[in-house]
Parts: structure tokens; sequence; C-alpha cells
């Protein structure tokens, strides 16, 4: 591509040292004596945060929420607050980046989504064929107390024993069973 | 009433049945990306000697980004393929090599025995590769000049799927 001087490297260098910021390293950057900012110059999200920012116990807090909705992508169904590896590691640091500069929920899985697709929400969002998901489990619970409640009352009902009691076919061995039991 | 039970069951557990069949078939790997048709994200890295490089919003040429790994066996195999591609497209396609997840020693090494199809950029936290949704190496994408991405491989690169998309683009 568009290959820079090491003249511009410097600059880089002097710019950041002169301003004394202090952005995440990299051992990798470290090693070769580069400074960040270098990375993406494209904005992360187009929009401002959306609430205040976090430091301390509430960042470690609100980081440990969040990237529990997120899909670590190299994992089986584990969330990148759950996961080792070192892409679920990254992206937790970003994540954790995002809140404390007061980026909301929305906006951070916002962020990862527009990367990764909808795949990478632990949680689907409840719209369309998504709504399968939510509304199947309630669905299955109504249905098993309307069965429980009808199954449990039929037995009882007279109709069924008087429906056995009026076989004249079954009223010797009926007999032989009142005489046992002694009724 | 047990007809009546069991058409209820099959009714919510074979919908479920098949939403888990279809999910469960997935390849994360294998999901298109979303960034497809879209902008591709900009950025600036640097290479082991410190030069910079830069993808800008409209590249002067078409650009292959290829995130790449010396740990990864599949990255080991599609060298030859952008060593030749590389060599095939000078001066037409630009190749930027983005080093994903590694060491300094080992990519120089790599580098050293292999040879190189284009500068092996640094990327530091992984922020440009969690940017272009990546999940693992290799993965590539094709940068048109108007700064969107056209195309996403995953897994090795084959010289078919390197002509076809760099065609349409020449």
């Amino acid at each position: 591509m568009r290959p820079r001087h090491p003249i511009a490297v410097l600059v880089l260098l002097l710019s950041v040292a002169v301003a004394g910021t202090g952005t995440a390293q990299d051992p990798a950057y470290d090693a070769l004596g580069l400074r960040p900012p270098l990375g993406l110059d494209s904005p992360k999200l187009d929009e401002p945060p959306a609430e205040t920012p976090l430091e301390g116990d509430e960042l470690d807090r609100r980081t440990e929420e969040i990237t529990s909705l997120i899909r670590c992508p190299v994992c089986q169904g584990l969330s990148v607050a759950d996961s080792p590896t070192d892409l679920a590691l990254a992206m937790k640091a970003e994540a954790r980046q995002l809140i404390a500069a007061g980026y909301s929920e929305d906006q951070i899985l916002s962020y990862f989504e527009r990367s990764y697709g909808e795949f990478i929400r632990l949680s689907p969002r409840a719209e369309g064929f998504n709504l399968l998901v939510w509304l199947a489990p309630i669905l299955a619970v109504l249905v098993g107390v309307w069965l429980v409640a009808t199954r449990v009352r039929t037995p009882r009902s007279a109709t069924e024993e008087t429906s056995v009691e009026s076989d004249p076919e079954l009223e010797p061995y009926l007999e032989i069973v009142r005489r046992e039991v002694g009724s | 009433m047990n007809r009546v039970a069991l058409i209820l069951g099959a009714l919510l557990v074979l919908p479920l049945l098949i939403f888990l069949a279809i999910s469960f078939r997935y390849d994360p790997r294998a999901i298109d990306s979303p960034l497809v048709g879209k902008a591709a994200p900009t950025f600036s890295l640097a290479d082991l000697d410190g030069h910079v490089y830069q993808l800008p919003e409209s590249p002067a040429r078409p650009v292959v980004i290829n995130f790449w790994a010396t740990w990864c066996q599949p990255c080991i195999v599609e060298h030859p393929v952008l060593l030749a591609g590389a060599r095939r497209y000078a001066g037409r396609v630009d190749f930027l090599g983005i080093v994903y997840q590694d060491k300094p020693q080992l990519i120089r090494e790599f580098v050293a025995q292999r040879g190189a199809w284009g500068p092996s950029l640094l990327d530091p936290g992984s922020e440009v590769a969690i940017a272009y949704g990546v999940y693992g190496a290799p993965e590539t994408f094709v940068v048109s000049t108007d700064g969107t991405i056209v195309e996403r491989i995953t897994g090795v690169v084959t010289p078919q799927a390197l002509e076809q998309i760099l065609g349409g683009l020449l």
C-alpha cells in the first residue's frame, strides 16, 4: 500500500512521547519500540456515548455483565466473559474501553454485531423467526399445565366408572375383586 | 385425549428441533460476513521494521488483506498462493498481511524462511481483526478502489478464487 517513511514513525513516537499519553500497549509493539496510536482509523462507533463513563469496580462489573452477552467467536457456546481465548480477551478489553468511555450495552453489542453479525449475540433479538426461541418454552409450559389439569380430572369422572361397572362381561371379575377387598 | 396431546407436543417440539438442526449445522466461519458490500474499516498498522501502512477510504488499487499467523497450518498451505498472486498482480493489486495473534520473532523467522508476499503488519490488541469480524486465521478480504469489501474468504485462498475475484475488479 502506501509506506510512510520511518521519519513518519519517528514523528509519531515523538508526538506521543511529548503528549505523554498512555494508550493500550501491545507487547509486539513494545518489542519494536513502537507506540500507538496505530490501529483502526475508522471510528468504532458513529454516535456519542449514551451513558456516563465508568471506572473502578463499577467498570469491572459492567464489563462482566456486557461481555457475558457477547459470544466468543472461537468457542462452543461460551461468552466472551467466560472464555480464556486470546480473541475473547481482546474483545473483552475493547468492550471495557468502550464502557469506560460511557458507551451503553446496546451500543457495544451493535459495534460487535457490525463486524460479526447477529451470531455474536448470545441471546438473539426477540423478533421474527427468533421469537420461536422465546415463545416456545412459555407455550410448552402452558400446554403442559393444561394437559396435566385435564388428565388429572378425567379418571375421576363418573362416566368412566359407570362404563366399567355397567359392562356385563366384566361383572364376574368385578365380583371377585369386591370379594377380595371385602366390600 | 392422547391424540390431542401428541399433536400439541409435535407442534411444539418439531419447530424447535428444526430450528436447532438448522442452527447447529452452521460453522460460524461460514456465516456470511455482514461487512461484505460495506465500507472496509480503515487502519494504519506498522510492519516489523516500523514502516506504517495505511488502508485509506479509497485505495488507489484493489487491496487483498490477509489475516495470517505462523502457528496456523492452513496459512502455510496458502502462502505460495499469495506469493504467486502478489507476483502476478504486482502494480495492479496491493497485498497486505495482518498478523493475527503472533510474536515478532516468529514472524521474522517465517518470512525469512518462506518469503514475503506483502508487508506483515502487527495488530495491537487484535483491534483491526475484531473490526473485520475475524474468527481465526487465515481469513482474506478483498477491498475495491471505492473502499468496499467485495469478498471475504475463510480458510485457504485458492488461485482460482483469487483470479475470479480480482479479475472482476481489474
